[in-house]
C-alpha cells in the first residue's frame, strides 16, 4: 500500500527507545530527531545519496557541502574528519568515487559537483584557530601494535586511540605516511599539510616508531608479550613486473621505487625520451615527475583507451597540459638495450574485446603489429601487490592479528584504505572489549526546505586554479593546484542538490491534484500501484499507473528528485515534508 | 523492418548527409533525422576562407539548402546539440533538455578545432575557422583588424595566412611543430615551410612557444617564452582538428581519440555506427585504429556506414588524397596505410 516511511509501527522496540530517548526540543520549535535502524532508512540513504554511498568511508558529503555553503568551514572540516581523518589530504588526492556517482553528473543534469575541491576548501578556509573535535573514551589497559603508518594504519591507530587503547605504530621507513609520503609527489600533496594532519592523529597519544620493521627490529615474541593485538597495514609495496625481455636493463625503473626516490629528494636518471607504462595515478605521477626531472618527450603508454585510465579528468588534463602524450591501445612486448642501457621499447598494438565477466572490456594484443619507440628510460607503473612475507607462519600463530588497508584488499586508493583501517579498529575493539561499542544509525530530522534556488542547477562546474608551466618547472615541489578562493567555493557549493534531504508526500493528506507533478522538472513524482522493497532496504521500481482505480499512493522517487523544492511550494495541502537524513555512528 | 524505425544521424557534414541519403534511398519509409549543432544546412567547410575574403558568396558555400532535406523526407534539426547518449534505452539527450529515441544511430559528428592543453587558459582569446558560425562571428572583425597573431599552422591556417596577406593584413605566425597533429614537423620541414611563407612577407617565429596572451581594450598583447612581444587585433589558433565526440563519453561506446569502429564502421554497441573524421577505424594493413580526414573519405564512409547499418557487410577503404601539400612539404593526412610512432625504429 502506502510508501510512507515513518509510521510508528515500522520501528522495532529498540528503535522506539531511540525515538523516545533522543527527542530534542528547542525553545522556539519542537524538532523531533529520530535515530533509526530500520533497514529501509539505510536503503533510502544508500540509494538517494549516491555520493555518500560511493565513498568507502561514507563521508557525509551533502552535509559538509551545505556547511561550506553556509561558510561554516570548521564545521565542514569536522564533518569530513568524522568519516575520514585526513580531509586536507583527501581534498587533494582522493580518487573521487563520489564524483562519479554524483547525481549532478547524470544524463540531463550537467556535470558532477566538484566534491573533492570543496573538501579541500574545508581545510583551506577553516579558521586558523579551528578546534579539532574528538569524542574520547576512557582509557583501557589494552595495547595495540600497528605495522605501517600509511592511511590504513593511521586511521586504525586514530580510532583505537579514541576508544581508549594504547597504540604504537611501527614504520619501516624514516617518515610516516606510507604511500602518501613516498608514493605521491609533493607538487600534488604538500608535505607540511601531510605532517599537520598526521600530527593531528599522533597527538592523541599514539607512539610512532620510525625505521622499525616488525620481525627485524622487534621480535615476534616481544610483540606477543607486550601487545594485545597487532594490525598489519603495510600496504602494497611489491611492484608488478612487466614480465618482458629487457626489464632488467639499466634505466628501467619501477614506478613505486621511482616515486620513492623522487620524494626522498633524489634525481633518478630519466633522459630525454621517457616511456611510462601504466594507466593509474602512479603512472601519471611518474610522468609528471619525469617532466620535472628534465624529460623532454614523456609519454604514458596504455593497453586500453584513455577512457579506461584509472585517473580522474583533472589528472588527465594536467598531464596533457604539461606536454605528456598518451599512447593508447598498445602494450610493451620487449625492451631493447644498447649495451646495458635502454634504447627502445617494442610495443604491440591492441584492440578492445568484450568478455562476460568483469571488467567486461579487455585489451587483446594484435599479432604481428609490433613497432619500436626509442627511449632513454622506462618507468613501469603497473601497480603493486602486498608483501606476503609479512604474514609469515610465525606471525599468524599470534593471537589478535588483524589486517587492514591495501595489505588486506590489494592495491586500492587512499579513501578505501582509511575506511578499511577504521573498520579494522572496530573489529579489534570488539575483540579486546568483548562487545560492540558503536553502531550505525540513520539520523532523521524534520527540516525546513532549503534556500536552494532552481537557478543553481544551471551553474557550471568551477575549474580548479593552478599555477602556470613556468612556475611548475622552476620549483618541482611547488603545489600545482592552488585551491578555490572563497567566492569560487561558495559558487561550487551551490551546485549540490543536497540529496540528504528526503522529500515525502503524505498520501493520506494528499488530494491528488497533480500540482506537484506539473511543476516537477524531473520525472520524480509518481502515481503508483505498488513498490518493491529490496532485501537491502532500497526501493525497487516504482510501479506507476494512470488508472485511478489502481492508484494506491503518490510518491516522490528520491533517486530522481533534484530537491528543487518546487513541489513543496505549490502543494495546496501542505502534505509534503522534508527530512534531513544522516548516516551516523552512536554508542550502543 | 519494424514500422517505427528511427534512424538518427548526429552530424550534418559530408559523412552525415551521405549516410542519410543512402538510408533514404534504401529505406523509403523509415523516419530519418539529422541533428546538427550548427544552424546552417550542409556547406563546404574548405571554402570558408574564400568566403571571408569575399571571393565567393554565401550561397556558393551551401551544398544543400533546407528544401533538399524536405524532398528526401529527412528531418533536419539545426542548432541542437547532443550532450549524452544512453545506449541502453537508446536515447539521445539534447542540450535543450529534449530526449530523442532512436532505433539505429550513425555518429558523424566530425571534428573541432584543437586547442593545445597548454593554451586552455587562453581559450577565450583564441579564434579558429572551423564553422560557418565562427566565420559569421569574425568576418567583419577580420576585415576591420590590421594585425594578426597566428599560433600553430595547419592546412587551414596557412590558407588563412595567404588569404589575410591578400587582404593586406600584418601577420605574425608562431609555427608550432605539433600543429599538424598527430605528426610533429621535423626541423627540415619547418625550414622548408618558413622559406615558403617568407615569400608572403609575414613575421615568422619558430622554436618558441606562447607565454601569455593578455586582452587589452579589444586588442591582445602576445608574449612568447623567448621574449618576443607583439600587439595584435586578433589571435588565431590553427593546431589541427580533433574528433568532436565529448557527448559519447561514458555511454559504453569504445572511444580512443575518436569513436572506435571496426572495418565495417560498427561500434562495439549494437545499432550504432560511426563515420567521417570522428571515427577511428580499425584498419587491417597497419593493424591499428586510424582516423581519416578529407571530404572524399567522409562521403564514402557515410555511405558504407548506412549500408552496413541496413545489413550489408562492406569493408571501408581509404579514398581521395592521402597526402597534402603543406607549403611545399608533403604531409600524410590520414595515418591510414602505416603508422610510425618512431620512424627511426620502425620494426
Amino acid at each position: 500500500m502506502g510508501v510512507k516511511l515513518k509510521k510508528n509501527d515500522c520501528y522495532s522496540k529498540e528503535e522506539k527507545f531511540f525515538q523516545d530517548k533522543n527527542k530534542i526540543y528547542s525553545a522556539q520549535s519542537v524538532k523531533p530527531i529520530v535515530y533509526s535502524t530500520d533497514i529501509r532508512d539505510f536503503g533510502q540513504v544508500a540509494k538517494s545519496i549516491p555520493c555518500q554511498d560511493a565513498c568507502p568511508a561514507k563521508t557525509n558529503i551533502p552535509g559538509y557541502i551545505r556547511a561550506v555553503y553556509e561558510k561554516r568551514y570548521g564545521r565542514a572540516y569536522e564533518l569530513n574528519r568524522s568519516a575520514n581523518i585526513l580531509p586536507g589530504i583527501l581534498g587533494r588526492i582522493c580518487a573521487r568515487p563520489c564524483e562519479s556517482a554524483c547525481r549532478h553528473g547524470e544524463p540531463d543534469n550537467g556535470q558532477s559537483v566538484g566534491i573533492c575541491h570543496l573538501k579541500r576548501s574545508c581545510a583551506d578556509l577553516k579558521p586558523v584557530s579551528h578546534r579539532i573535535i574528538e569524542g574520547l573514551y576512557s582509557p583501557t589497559p589494552k595495547k595495540v601494535a600497528v605495522a605501517g603508518s600509511g592511511p590504513a594504519g593511521l586511521a586504525a591507530a586514530h580510532d583505537l586511540a579514541i576508544l581508549g587503547h594504547r597504540v604504537v605504530i611501527f614504520e619501516r621507513l624514516a617518515k610516516p605516511g606510507g604511500m602518501l609520503m613516498y608514493g605521491i609527489p609533493e607538487f600534488r600533496l604538500p608535505r607540511d599539510l601531510l605532517m599537520l594532519e598526521i600530527n593531528n592523529i599522533l597527538r592523541l597519544g599514539i607512539q610512532l616508531k620510525t625505521n622499525k620493521t616488525i620481525g627485524v627490529d622487534i621480535s615476534l615474541n616481544q610483540l606477543k608479550e607486550e601487545y594485545d593485538a597487532l594490525i598489519v597495514a603495510t600496504g602494497c609495496v611489491s611492484p608488478r613486473k612487466l614480465d618482458i625481455p629487457g626489464e632488467d636493463l639499466e634505466n628501467v625503473h619501477n614506478g613505486l621505487e621511482f616515486m620513492k626516490a623522487v620524494n626522498e629528494g633524489q634525481t633518478p636518471f630519466v633522459g630525454d625520451k621517457v616511456v611510462v607504462i601504466g594507466a593509474g595515478f602512479t603512472a601519471v605521477d611518474c610522468a609528471r615527475s619525469a617532466i620535472r626531472s628534465g624529460g623532454g618527450d614523456v609519454s604514458i603508454n596504455i593497453r586500453k583507451t584513455v577512457e579506461y585510465m584509472r585517473i580522474d579528468e583533472t589528472e588527465k588534463h594536467e598531464a596533457q597540459f604539461e606536454g605528456i602524450k598518451t599512447n593508447s591501445l598498445i602494450q610493451p612486448s620487449r625492451i631493447i638495450g644498447d649495451g646495458n642501457k635502454v634504447a627502445a621499447v617494442e610495443f604491440l598494438r591492441t584492440r578492445m574485446e568484450k568478455i562476460d565477466t568483469p571488467p567486461y572490456r579487455i585489451s587483446v594484443p594484435i599479432e604481428n603489429s609490433q613497432f619500436l619507440v626509442s627511449a632513454d628510460s622506462v618507468i613501469a607503473a603497473l601497480g603493486q601487490t602486498p608483501n606476503e612475507n609479512m604474514l609469515s607462519k610465525d606471525l599468524s600463530i599470534l593471537d589478535g592479528v588483524f589486517t587492514a588497508g591495501d595489505f588486506a584488499t590489494g592495491s586500492s586508493d587512499v579513501i578505501s584504505a582509511i575506511a578499511g583501517g577504521r573498520k579494522c579498529a572496530r573489529a579489534i575493539d570488539e575483540y579486546l572489549i568483548g562487545e560492540k561499542r558503536k553502531q550505525s544509525v540513520v539520523r532523521l530530522e524534520n527540516h525546513e526546505t532549503t534556500d536552494r534556488q532552481r537557478a543553481y542547477d544551471f551553474i557550471g562546474k568551477v575549474d580548479m586554479n593552478t599555477i602556470d608551466m613556468e612556475e611548475r618547472l622552476s620549483d618541482s615541489t611547488r603545489e600545482v593546484e592552488t585551491g578555490y578562493n572563497e567566492d569560487q567555493t561558495h559558487e561550487e557549493a551551490k551546485r549540490c542538490y543536497l540529496c540528504n534531504l528526503k522529500y515525502e508526500i503524505d498520501p493520506l493528506s494528499c488530494i491528488y491534484c497533480s500540482a506537484c507533478i506539473d511543476v516537477a522538472p524531473k520525472d520524480c513524482i509518481k502515481m503508483i500501484e505498488n513498490i518493491i522493497v529490496n532485501p537491502d532496504g532500497t526501493y525497487g521500481a516504482y510501479e506507476e499507473t494512470r488508472d485511478w482505480n489502481k492508484i494506491v499512493s503518490i510518491a516522490i522517487d528520491n533517486a530522481n528528485c533534484i530537491r528543487c523544492g518546487q513541489c513543496l511550494a505549490v502543494c495546496p495541502m501542505d502534505c509534503i515534508s522534508v527530512t534531513k537524513t544522516e548516516l551516523i555512528e552512536i554508542d550502543t | 523492418m519494424p514500422d517505427n524505425d528511427h534512424y538518427v544521424i548526429i552530424g550534418n557534414g559530408p559523412a552525415g548527409n551521405h549516410a542519410a541519403a543512402t538510408l533514404r534511398e534504401k529505406d523509403k519509409d523509415a523516419k530519418i533525422t539529422i541533428i546538427s549543432d550548427e544552424c546552417t544546412p550542409f556547406y563546404y567547410k574548405h571554402k570558408l576562407t574564400d568566403f571571408i575574403a569575399d571571393d565567393i558568396a554565401a550561397e556558393k558555400l551551401m551544398v544543400n539548402f533546407l528544401d533538399s532535406y524536405k524532398v528526401k523526407d529527412i528531418r533536419i534539426r539545426l542548432g541542437q546539440k547532443v550532450e549524452k547518449i544512453d545506449t541502453d534505452s537508446k536515447l539521445l539527450f539534447l542540450r535543450h533538455r529534449e530526449k530523442i529515441k532512436y532505433t539505429k544511430l550513425v555518429i558523424a559528428s566530425g571534428s573541432r578545432a584543437r586547442v593545445l592543453p597548454s593554451m586552455s587558459g587562453y581559450a577565450d582569446h583564441l579564434k579558429s575557422i572551423t564553422s560557418y558560425t565562427d566565420v559569421m562571428e569574425y568576418k567583419k572583425q577580420i576585415r576591420k583588424a590590421k594585425a594578426f597573431f597566428i599560433f600553430g599552422g595547419d592546412l587551414v591556417g596557412f590558407k588563412f595566412v595567404r588569404m589575410l596577406r591578400s587582404m593586406g593584413k600584418i601577420i605574425t605566425i608562431l609555427i608550432c611543430p605539433n600543429a599538424f597533429w598527430p605528426y610533429d614537423l621535423t626541423d627540415d620541414m619547418l625550414a622548408q615551410i618558413t622559406e615558403s611563407l617568407l615569400k608572403f612577407n609575414v613575421n615568422i617565429i619558430t622554436n618558441d612557444d606562447i607565454l601569455t596572451i593578455k586582452s587589452q581594450n579589444g586588442s591582445f598583447q602576445v608574449k612568447t617564452q623567448k621574449g618576443v612581444e607583439t600587439n595584435v587585433d586578433m589571435v588565431f589558433s590553427f593546431n589541427g582538428l580533433i574528433p568532436d565526440i565529448e557527448f559519447a563519453k561514458g555511454s559504453g561506446i569504445d572511444i580512443d581519440h575518436g569513436i572506435l569502429v571496426n572495418e565495417y564502421l560498427k561500434t562495439n554497441v549494437n545499432s550504432i555506427y560511426a563515420c567521417g573524421s570522428c571515427a577511428q577505424i580499425y584498419n587491417r594493413a597497419p593493424k591499428s585504429y586510424t582516423t581519416s580526414i578529407g571530404w572524399p573519405n567522409a562521403v564514402v564512409q557515410g555511405e558504407v556506414a548506412a549500408l552496413n547499418l541496413l545489413g550489408d557487410h562492406k569493408v571501408i577503404e581509404s579514398v581521395g588524397q592521402k597526402y597534402f601539400d603543406l607549403e611545399g612539404v608533403k604531409i600524410k593526412t590520414t595515418w591510414w596505410e602505416d603508422i610510425d610512432i618512431d620512424k627511426d625504429h620502425n620494426a
